[in-house]
């Protein structure tokens, strides 16, 4: 189930009090929802008064926490081959630094590559949401604009 | 594999790769679009001889008073030069569907807005993008990807993350599912909400009520994506003019860039739309005066099409009216403009030939490349000059 920053942004401190990477606590919250930060990076949520709160918080991220793999399905009746998952992943752009700048994914060592015409996922493995990364990365289902991958 | 251009649309995909073994094709990069329209394309090769044809061609061109020229969207620009030295010789009149109603606005008048810059730049400098009345996710899939949202580019480090992504619209577009601002408007109200933001970002007025229903803070928050962002792109589709006034619109959203330009930052807008290589026909034929009007009162009794099918894309009256003409079709086989021409000469696609260049959206001249395990066979252009030729002796 995809966590929604917004019910993570409403259980934080909201003070915007800078003491953590992203800055500000909407950030925090949408960094949170990616798996990119943990409850324990947010300094105010540790202090007294918000436990029910970070309790609460760290319910909501457990799942993704304790993931040791990934379903993404991709719906090929669906996919018009746009790219947006080749160039959107930060796997296939870190193994193939074209597609970074918009190029065709064509090396192989991608998570994602365009095949006559339709995405496809070639390199299961990498995708960051198995371990040793285990972060909720959706940024594939994020961009796809015709709603063919889906994580679960 | 090869390296192979794609002309299923007017983004003339250079980065993509084909092979083709036992008849099937197989590539990648290609979208769904490309890989369709070079699988038909491969089936429809042609090799045989023309020449039989090209003498009727001929004879029907030669003998004609006012022939009209006509087609082009999807013929190369060495095919178009012919074709316009080939209706000169012929005194007929040439003209191309780049020239009509809301694709003649977006084409022809871009030039004099100054409004325009490359796809290149746009990757690599495009802050704010804006798809406006335009949806690249059902015609123009590899846009977002490949230049205007995801990539990253020289200012824009993160990609879509250093970018803000808005949508304006009638409906919910599949665009929209990644755009920070989703703007539905009401059918023919752009030139509404084109001033109410340029009228706010100016100054000159400050919005404090819903704007064509959509609440004050969410139009607020579209304005300031002009305002914090250091390169502001508007990408327009006939669906901001389709509703008549195109030109009213365009120079309100010509008045919308000045506006931002005005604020010191940069801004620009480019037109959106499908056809291969209507730039091309643009930058060699501009301002050439539209037959439209004389094509539905049946001045022309004999045509040369080229590269297109105007009888599904003119309006019904025009279309029936150049139906009863002679016609001379030159281009892949298919559409009612084959069907019903007199003489037809079929060609191979331009994806497979891998030879003459094509004109991108936003005019930046795109060479075909040579690919190996296509059969060879003569060039449109070939075809026109050979058809020159012959017409300059019948003269």
């Amino acid at each position: 189930m995809k966590l929604n920053p917004m019910e993570l942004y409403n259980l934080l401190p909201k003070t915007n009090c800078r003491l953590c990477e992203p800055k500000t606590c909407m950030a925090f919250a949408t960094k949170l929802a990616l798996g990119d930060v943990k409850p324990e990076d947010c300094p105010p949520l540790l202090e007294e008064g918000f436990d029910k709160k970070l309790e609460k918080v760290r319910e909501l991220v457990a799942p993704m926490e304790s993931a040791e793999a990934t379903g993404i399905k991709l719906d090929e009746g669906r996919c018009s081959g746009c790219g947006n998952c080749v160039v959107v992943c930060p796997v296939d752009v870190a193994v193939e630094p074209d597609t970074a700048i918009g190029k065709a994914g064509k090396s192989g060592d991608t998570v994602f590559r365009v095949e006559n015409g339709i995405s496809k996922i070639i390199n299961l493995e990498k995708c960051r949401r198995f371990p040793p990364d285990k972060l909720n990365c959706r940024v594939c289902e994020q961009y796809c604009c015709t709603d063919a991958i889906e994580i679960w | 594999m090869e390296d192979i251009v794609c002309n299923g649309c007017s983004l003339l995909c250079d980065d993509v790769v084909a092979e083709i073994d036992n008849g099937e094709v197989r590539s990648l990069g290609l979208c769904l679009l490309g890989f369709t329209h070079l699988d038909v394309a491969l089936k429809h090769q042609e090799s045989n001889s023309v020449d039989d044809k090209l003498e009727k061609a001929a004879d029907l061109l030669a003998s004609a008073e006012n022939p009209l020229v006509f087609g082009w969207s999807n013929a190369s620009n060495e095919a178009i030069k012919e074709g316009l030295a080939l209706a000169e010789t012929l005194g007929g009149h040439f003209d191309s569907v780049a020239n009509l109603g809301v694709v003649q606005a977006m084409t022809h008048s871009i030039h004099s807005l100054k409004l325009d810059a490359d796809l290149e730049y746009v990757r690599n400098n495009g802050e704010f993008i804006i798809y406006w009345g335009s949806d690249p996710a059902e015609s123009v899939h590899r846009h977002p990807s490949r230049f205007a949202v995801l990539p990253r580019g020289e200012k824009i480090p993160e990609g879509v993350e250093s970018r803000r992504i808005g949508v304006v619209d009638i409906r919910e577009t599949e665009t929209m599912k990644i755009a920070n601002h989703r703007m539905i408007i009401p059918i023919g109200s752009d030139l509404e909400f084109l001033e109410a933001v340029t009228s706010e970002l100016e100054g000159k007025s400050s919005i404090t009520s819903s704007v064509l229903g959509i609440p004050a803070a969410e139009v607020i928050g579209f304005v300031s994506g002009f305002k914090k962002s250091d390169c502001t792109v508007i990408f327009y589709g006939s669906g901001i003019l389709n509703s008549g006034n195109a030109l009213e619109k365009l120079t309100a959203l010509s008045r919308l860039v000045q506006a931002v330009r005005k604020s010191g930052k940069e801004a620009y807008a480019l037109p959106m739309y499908p056809e291969t290589n209507l730039m091309g026909v643009v930058n060699v034929a501009d301002e050439i005066p539209s037959s439209l009007q004389k094509i539905v009162a049946n001045e022309f009794t004999t045509a040369l099409i080229v590269g297109d099918d105007p009888l599904s894309s003119l309006p019904g009256p025009a279309a029936k009216a150049l139906a009863k003409a002679k016609l001379v079709y030159i281009g892949p086989p298919g559409g009612l403009a084959d069907k019903k021409a007199t003489v037809s000469i079929h060609t191979t696609d331009m994806i497979i030939q891998g030879s003459e260049s094509m004109s991108r959206l936003d005019q930046v001249k795109i060479e075909f490349k040579p690919w190996r395990g296509v059969r060879k066979s003569e060039t449109t252009s070939e075809i026109l000059k050979k058809l020159h030729q012959l017409v300059k002796t019948k003269a």
